[in-house]
C-alpha cells in the first residue's frame, strides 16, 4: 500500500502541469487577496485582516479540487487507467491509495497556500502601516482552516473524478455545482443551505465567523462526512465498473 | 530469466458479455496453449477486445469464465509477472517520460528498477528513454507499451491489435520477437483484423465474429497453405520435401509447389540439405478467403 501511495506522488512529480497547478494557485491567492484589498477591505482592522487571509483558502481549494479530479479522471483523460488496473488489479487499493496520497498533497497544497496568503496580507496591510500580528488566535485558525479545506477537497476531488470519469464532465459539474447550483440553492434554502458542501467549505476558514455559515469546527465536521460519503459511492462504483 | 517450460494457458469457458441489449461476446469458449503463437482474429466490433479485457479483469464477464494460469486476472498474487498485456486503448501521460513511466509500471509490480533498463534495451527503446511520451510516434508508443508488458517477464502474453501504427519493418521486428518469445515456452495471444498481419507468426489461430466462435485450430488447418519454391537443384529439393511427407508438384523448369508447410518450414529442409533457393514465397490467399468466409457466412441472417 505505501508503494501504491509513494507511486501516486512520483506520477504528480513527473508531469509538468501539478507544478504549473501550484504556481497559477499561488497567483490567483496573491491576484484575490490584492483585489479584495484594493477594492477598499479595512486594512486598519483585524476583521479586514481576517478576510484578505480567509481569502486564500476558497481561493486555492477550487484548484485542489480540480487537481484531485485529475487523480482518476485524469487516467481515463489519457487512458492510462488500464495500466493502473492491470499493475494493481483491486481497484479498492488504487482509490484508497490515491485518497491517501491527495489527502497529503491536499495538505501540502494548503500549506503552501497558507503562506502566500499570509505574506500578500502581511504586504497590503503594510500599505497601511499595520503590522501582521501573528499572535492573534484567528489568523492561526484561518490558517487551520486554509489547510483543511485543501485536504478536503483534494479527496471529494479524487472521489468525483473516480465517479465521473469523465475529466472535462467531473471539473464542469465541480464548477457548475460550486458557481450556480450551490447560489441558487442558497436563495431557496435559506438557512439550511450552509449545510450545502461548499458552504460548509467556506464556514471552515472565515473568520470572522459568518452567521450565515456553520461554526469552524462544525464546517469541518459536515466537510468532511461529505469527503466521506462521495469516497464510499466512488468506491463502490469503481469497483465494479467495466474499463472499456 | 524465463526458462523452464510451462504449460500454463488461457481458459475461456462459456465467456459472455452482454452491454445493455447489445450481446459482444456470446458463448464463447476456447483454449490458448503455451510454447506458441496463437492468432485472435475477427472483424472490428466482433468481440476481440471485449474477451481480452474479461481475461485482463478490466470488463466483468456477464457470464462464464476467463481463467489465466486456472485463477482470474483479479486473483493473480503478482499480476505483472504472470501476464504481460498492451491494449489498444491504453495511452500514457504525454508530459511524462518513457523511463519514468516504466520505473512507475516497475514500482507498482514490485520489481526492480533495473527490469526497466532491460526491457527498454529489448523493444530498442534505449535512446528516447530520457524524452516525454507527447513526442513519440505511434510505433514508439507501442514498443513502450511493450516494453511494460515484458517488464514482468511474464509467461504469458496478450497484445491486442499490436500491428496498428507500426510500419512494416516494426512488424517484422515484432513478429520475430513474438516467436523468440514463443520458443522460450510463452504463450502468446495476439489478436487482428488482419488474417495476413498474423497469419506469418501465428501456430494458431482463433476466428470469432458477432462474439461467437467461428474456429479454433491450426493455421494450417484453415486453409492449405501453398509454398512457391525456385531452385537451381529442383530434383534435390524435391526428394528431399517428398521424404518428409510433403505434397510437392513441380511446376515449371527450377519450380515447385508445397502444400501442408510453411515458407519457414521449406526454408528449413533447403537449409539442411544446403539447397539454394533462390525464391521462397508462401501464398495466404486461400487462408485469407478461408477468413472471410468465416467472419461474413452469417452475414445475411
Amino acid at each position: 500500500m505505501s508503494t501504491l501511495i509513494g507511486n501516486e506522488f512520483t506520477k504528480l512529480r513527473t508531469i509538468r502541469s501539478s507544478w504549473l497547478l501550484l504556481v497559477i494557485q499561488q497567483a490567483v491567492i496573491v491576484a484575490g487577496v490584492s483585489g479584495l484589498a484594493a477594492a477598499g477591505a479595512d486594512l486598519d482592522t483585524a476583521d479586514g485582516m481576517r478576510t484578505l487571509l480567509s481569502h486564500a483558502g476558497v481561493a486555492s481549494a477550487i484548484l485542489t479540487l480540480v487537481l484531485g479530479i485529475t487523480a482518476v479522471a485524469g487516467e481515463y483523460r489519457h487512458r492510462s487507467i488500464s495500466d493502473t488496473y492491470l499493475g494493481t488489479p483491486r481497484r479498492g487499493r488504487v482509490l484508497a491509495a490515491k485518497l491517501i496520497a491527495y489527502l497529503g498533497v491536499g495538505a501540502l497544497l494548503g500549506a503552501v497556500s497558507a503562506a502566500t496568503g499570509l505574506v500578500t496580507t502581511a504586504a497590503w496591510l503594510s500599505t497601511a502601516d499595520t503590522a501582521l500580528d501573528l499572535s492573534d488566535p484567528p489568523v492561526w485558525r484561518i490558517v487551520a482552516g486554509i489547510v483543511g479545506l485543501n485536504v478536503l477537497y483534494a479527496a471529494i476531488g479524487v472521489s468525483l473524478g473516480a465517479l465521473v470519469r469523465n475529466l472535462t464532465g467531473a471539473v464542469a459539474i465541480a464548477l457548475v455545482w460550486i458557481a450556480l447550483v450551490e447560489t441558487t440553492m442558497a436563495n431557496l434554502l435559506g438557512d439550511l443551505a450552509r449545510w450545502l458542501p461548499n458552504r460548509a467549505g467556506m464556514g471552515l476558514d472565515s473568520m470572522p465567523a459568518d452567521a450565515a455559515m456553520l461554526p469552524q469546527w462544525g464546517a469541518a465536521l459536515v466537510l468532511a462526512a461529505y469527503a466521506a460519503l462521495f469516497a464510499v459511492v466512488a468506491a463502490a462504483t469503481t469497483v465494479r465498473r467495466d474499463v472499456t | 530469466m524465463f526458462m523452464t517450460k510451462r504449460s500454463q494457458a488461457l481458459a475461456v469457458r462459456g465467456l459472455t458479455k452482454r452491454f445493455g441489449r447489445v450481446t459482444a461476446v456470446d458463448d464463447l469458449t476456447f483454449d490458448v496453449s503455451s510454447g506458441q503463437v496463437t492468432g485472435f482474429l475477427g472483424p472490428n466490433g466482433a468481440g476481440k477486445t471485449t474477451t481480452l479485457r474479461m481475461l485482463l479483469g478490466l470488463v466483468r464477464p456477464t457470464a462464464g469464465q476467463a481463467l489465466i494460469d486456472g485463477r482470474r486476472y483479479a486473483e493473480l498474487v503478482s499480476p505483472r509477472r504472470v501476464v504481460g498485456a498492451v491494449l489498444e486503448a491504453t495511452g500514457f501521460h504525454p508530459g511524462r517520460k518513457g523511463r519514468e513511466y516504466l520505473r512507475i509500471q516497475a514500482s507498482v509490480a514490485g520489481l526492480p528498477a533495473s527490469r526497466v533498463e532491460d526491457v527498454l534495451g529489448q523493444v530498442d527503446l534505449v535512446d528516447a528513454a530520457a524524452r516525454r511520451i507527447g513526442g513519440y510516434s505511434l510505433g514508439m508508443r507501442q514498443r513502450l507499451g511493450l516494453a511494460a508488458a515484458l517488464l514482468g517477464d511474464p509467461a504469458t502474453l496478450i497484445l491486442d491489435e499490436p500491428a496498428n501504427g507500426l510500419d512494416p519493418e516494426g512488424m517484422a521486428w515484432l513478429r520475430a520477437l513474438l516467436r523468440g518469445l514463443a520458443d522460450q515456452g510463452r504463450t502468446i495471444l495476439v489478436s487482428s483484423h488482419v488474417l495476413s498481419e498474423v497469419a506469418q507468426v501465428a501456430d494458431q489461430v482463433i476466428i470469432i465474429d458477432r462474439g461467437r466462435l467461428r474456429f479454433a485450430g491450426p493455421l494450417a488447418q484453415l486453409g492449405s497453405r501453398l509454398v512457391a519454391v525456385r531452385t537451381g537443384q529442383l530434383a534435390l529439393l524435391h526428394d528431399a520435401l517428398a521424404r518428409r511427407g510433403l505434397e510437392v508438384t513441380v511446376t515449371g523448369e527450377s519450380t515447385l509447389e508445397v502444400r501442408g508447410a510453411s515458407a519457414e518450414d521449406v526454408g528449413r529442409v533447403a537449409v539442411d540439405e544446403r539447397i539454394a533457393l533462390s525464391a521462397l514465397t508462401e501464398s495466404g490467399a486461400s487462408l485469407e478467403a478461408a477468413f472471410l468466409n468465416l467472419t461474413r457466412t452469417g452475414g445475411s441472417a
